[in-house]
């Protein structure tokens, strides 16, 4: 028997020295954890054990039977029930089911069985342990440690049992199992002198026990972080060689079960106002791209509120809706992360175990919170570059169109950078100038004589920078062309493009019409002057001694005479206007309305109507071309006089507005149907008014009129109302 | 008075001849530009109307310089043709000294002619002003006018206008009353005439015409005549 014992004490402090040094590394590491501050009580109550055995042993060898072997056999019991106790409480927090209530419970238990063990010691009553004559330890009077270790003992095989999928390590519960079955030993028959082999089974079950939460604290985060930083790595290396969305998704399911071991993984988007199930690996998947509005199922909580969902078991924790069918009969653990990126939620990463498989720890939840971090990045740059790709695609479609556009146009089409260095030219350029492709970088200057520039440069930039176009005519060969340019590039302009079109004809056109009109007024003209003198001759000769009949002739090929000069004048001037060239001075607006009228006067007589005209006294003097603004007028009146009944009354006026000088012609006419207002300016347009068919003339008068007021920056107006009048207003800019 | 017509329309020629005889004009009839030269020198008449477009090579232009080369007669350009007023001041640089446009209506027609006698005939002046910088030097009453010791040769209008600037040399004599002191009421409205007597002036007078010294214009008024007292070679 002393062998034995030698033996067994040997191996427990041995076992113990090793449970003791896996304790000191354990605080080390993290003394704060409650799982290592509970082994740390349950290793002192263990060695308290051993302790009070190994010196209740040795001081009946030293001492023999006596009072000192009192106090360890005390030590004894007490860390033999204690670390039923310990072992309770070790177990609960290893299945993490320990709360505020275990806490005060197992106090309550230590302070039980303290004051159990003082009643007994003052009641007098004998030791539980006593001490043979042969030195072998036994439990003598068992019932109330047995009744401590079934409750504590029982309670902890229970969590075990109930638990156990929380607990992944076997060798864990293979020592926790052990050390119940050890201290079990010791309750039996104390005739068999089992104690001892109760106390070396429950040191060595102790250091099974501290072995493994060595490794589930220490060893195996450690392993899993390597192994996560691996799978990680893995993870954003196979979704960066993925650029389309689906694929990736995929991936990142798979990747995901796998480097979890769960049984399924899912991921839903984001779309629109719902989530919908994108990708599923191992699930049923018949709900494939269904929708899921936010803040129902696990993942639209996720969604909703951004925070990762934890489920041990999803039919008894879950309380909200289902996404899946028969995911509270099939669905175990659950964890679903959100997939957030740039601060929104873009959707949810989800793995599944089935009901029987084992539990997620919080490592496994961070890997997964990796995981969805990683996936919202590739997702969202995915995203991001199928729009760019389809972006680029409508580009290369649009300039594609554009340029088989410029192509196939017979105008030509040139574009210069703002070094005026060629970018563009279409065909039709390129053969205008004898351009190549290659010439595409050349200065501008080398390809195009001075004569396809405008004149004035500065104007042209100060124009395109203004009204962001510029048109002027470009001489190239023989040919003119009507250049319109216009900035490249907004806001910042990069340079500007040129379209051409060939209006040679039309200039040559213009010249012919010119010509023509000149030609027309000059062969015209001669024979009315050759006629008006020869009427001014007969008037001479034979007016004053006439008859009637005589006079009357000679007054009628007078004023016929008269309208055809007005007529042919009327063609003139419109063609003078063209020029634009003003002759400008300073002029008080009341000298050109008093020699309008003056002119008009003797017509206005002979139509029998009355001409007046009304100068406002603080009329500021106007810049104009007198002639030509007089000759508006004249014509604005000449026109009232013929639309205006016998009886009839015409007002010119000069009146201020402002800064503007307002000349008004009223007139108690016919008036002018309001649909007519904008075409009576249309150079030989007539109107086709009833009542008014007797009325002749070129139709010029009033688009000389708009013309000359447009060319001094003027505007003209009219009111008009049918069978009472019509009042045309000219506003001139004072000086 | 002797008037010479230059026209290639017999009807024009005729009609305006009949009228200047009625009111006691000697007429001489052209029907065309070399005829005319020729006739000029013979009848040395004291006004010529010339019409400009006229077949048969000479155009009335180029009448007008030939006779503007050895005389100072007035010219009356008569034309159908005008039809900017770049027209008309290329009829008066060519040294016409009025441009009427057909048809115009005889009485008006008379009227020119006898205000165009009345400035040429205007020679003798009553003033007795001379002016003299040492670079420009005019005799208003001799008709005389020097630069840098030169003789001039001015029209009858050119010298017209020169004097009335120079008799209000220092003021600014508004285009109004330069057109009716030289040409006459009935011009009041023929505002581009001035202008373009002013560029030929300075073009006799001034060194550098693009710079005037003398006749300088004040912009949409009218011009100014401006004495240099030191004269104008101290200034080169």
């Amino acid at each position: 028997m002393q062998v034995t014992s030698g033996l067994t004490l040997l191996v427990n402090g041995l076992t113990l020295a090793f449970a003791l040094s896996f304790l000191i590394i354990l605080l080390w590491y993290d003394a704060r954890k409650e799982v290592t501050q509970f082994f740390a009580v349950f290793l002192f109550l263990v060695l308290l054990w051993n302790l009070g055995s190994f010196l209740a042993q040795t001081l009946f060898l030293v001492r023999g039977a006596g009072a000192s072997v009192r106090l360890p056999l005390i030590m004894l019991e007490f860390g033999f029930t204690g670390s039923s106790i310990a072992l309770y409480a070790l177990t609960a927090s290893l299945v993490k089911m320990y709360s505020r209530q275990f806490r005060i419970l197992l106090l309550a238990a230590l302070i039980i069985l303290f004051s159990y063990r003082v009643v007994i010691f003052a009641a007098g009553a004998p030791d539980p342990f006593i001490i043979d004559v042969d030195g072998s330890l036994s439990l003598q009077s068992r019932t109330p440690l047995l009744l401590f270790y079934l409750l504590f003992d029982g309670a902890a095989l229970y969590l075990l049992w109930r638990y156990q999928r929380k607990i992944r390590l076997r060798v864990l519960k293979f020592g926790l199992v052990l050390f119940i079955g050890g201290q079990s030993i010791g309750f039996l028959n104390p005739e068999l002198d089992t104690f001892l082999i109760s106390t070396v089974v429950g040191a060595v079950a102790t250091l099974i026990i501290s072995a493994g939460i060595f490794q589930q604290e220490i060893f195996r985060p450690l392993a899993e972080r390597k192994s996560q930083v691996e799978a990680v790595r893995n993870v954003i290396a196979s979704i960066a060689s993925q650029n389309a969305v689906d694929s990736i998704l995929e991936l990142l399911v798979r990747q995901s079960a796998e480097l979890i071991g769960a049984e399924g993984a899912a991921i839903f988007l984001l779309e629109d106002d719902g989530l919908s199930l994108k990708t599923t690996y191992e699930l049923i998947n018949d709900r494939l791209g269904t929708r899921l509005p936010i803040g129902e199922g696990v993942a639209g909580t996720v969604v909703q509120t951004g925070k990762l969902i934890q489920l041990d078991d999803y039919a008894r924790e879950w309380k909200g809706s289902h996404e899946f069918a028969y995911a509270s009969e099939f669905f175990g653990a659950v964890i679903c992360a959100p997939l957030v990126a740039g601060g929104d939620p873009i959707g949810a990463l989800m793995v599944v175990a089935s009901r029987h498989d084992r539990l997620f720890d919080t490592e496994d939840a961070n890997l997964l919170q990796l995981l969805a971090a990683q996936a919202a990045v590739a997702i969202t740059q995915s995203r991001l570059f199928a729009g760019q790709t389809e972006l680029n695609m409508q580009i290369e479609q649009s300039r594609n169109q554009l340029e088989t556009v410029l192509v196939s146009t017979d105008s030509p089409v040139i574009a210069i950078d703002r070094e005026f260095k060629l970018i563009f030219a279409n065909p039709a350029a390129a053969s205008l100038v004898g351009m190549s492709k290659t010439d595409s970088g050349t200065a501008i200057v080398d390809l195009l004589p001075a004569s396809a520039f405008p004149d004035n440069l500065r104007k042209a930039f100060r124009e395109i920078r203004k009204r962001r176009s510029f048109t002027y005519e470009a001489i190239l060969g023989s040919r003119v062309y009507l250049c319109h340019v216009a900035g490249l590039g907004r806001p910042k302009m990069q340079g500007w493009v040129a379209v051409l079109n060939d209006i040679t004809q039309l200039k040559e056109l213009d010249r012919l019409k010119s010509e023509m009109v000149r030609m027309t007024s000059h062969d015209l003209k001669n024979p009315l002057q050759a006629a008006m003198a020869n009427v001014d001759l007969l008037h001479e000769d034979i007016y004053e001694t006439g008859s009637d009949d005589v006079r009357q002739s000679i007054d009628t090929i007078d004023r016929q005479l008269q309208r055809m000069n007005r007529i042919i004048r009327g063609i003139l001037d419109l063609e003078r206007l063209r020029d634009g060239v003003l002759a400008l001075e300073l002029c008080p607006p009341a000298r050109i309305i008093s020699s309008a009228v003056y002119e008009m006067r003797e017509f206005a007589h002979e139509q029998n109507v009355t001409i007046d005209y009304l100068a406002a006294d603080d009329l500021p003097l106007i810049s104009c071309d007198v002639q030509q603004l007089e000759r508006a007028i004249v014509n604005l009146i000449e026109n009232a006089i013929k639309f205006t009944p016998t009886g009839g009354k015409v007002c010119v006026a000069a009146e201020r507005d402002n800064d503007e000088v307002v000349f008004s012609v009223t007139d108690t006419g016919v008036g002018i149907a309001p649909e007519l207002h904008e075409r009576i300016f249309d150079r030989f347009y007539r109107g086709k008014q009833r009542g008014v068919e007797h009325v002749s003339g070129s139709g010029l008068g009033l688009s000389l009129v708009k013309a000359v007021v447009t060319n001094h920056q003027g505007k003209i107006t009219l009111e008009s109302e049918i069978g009472i009048g019509t009042r045309f207003f000219i506003r001139i800019p004072g000086v | 008075m002797k008037v010479m017509i230059v026209d290639d329309e017999a009807a024009i020629r005729e009609a305006l001849g009949r009228k200047l005889l009625r009111d006691g004009f000697d007429v001489v009839l052209c029907k065309d530009g070399l005829e005319g030269l020729r006739s000029f020198h013979v009848e040395r008449p004291d006004l010529v109307i010339l019409d400009i477009i006229m077949p048969e090579g000479m155009d009335g232009l180029t009448v007008c310089r030939r006779i503007r080369e050895i005389a100072d007669t007035p010219i009356l350009m008569l034309s159908a043709n005008a039809i900017t007023e770049d027209d008309i001041i290329d009829g008066l640089n060519a040294g016409a000294d009025e441009y009427l446009t057909k048809p115009v209506r005889l009485n008006e027609f008379v009227a020119r002619v006898q205000a165009l006698l009345r400035r040429s005939s205007m020679a003798n002046i009553e003033t007795e002003q001379r002016y003299d910088d040492g670079y420009l030097s005019v005799d208003l009453h001799r008709r005389h006018v020097h630069v840098n010791g030169k003789k001039v040769h001015l029209t009858p209008t050119e010298f017209k206008l020169l004097a009335v600037l120079l008799e209000n040399s220092g003021r600014v004599v508004n285009q109004r009353d330069l057109l009716e002191n030289v040409w006459g009421r009935e011009y009041i409205d023929d505002v581009y005439y001035p202008r373009v007597y002013i560029s030929q002036l300075r073009r006799k007078i001034e060194r550098d015409p693009a710079n005037p010294l003398y006749i300088l214009t004040e912009h949409r008024i009218g011009y100014r005549f401006e004495k240099q007292t030191h004269g104008t070679q101290s200034l080169i």
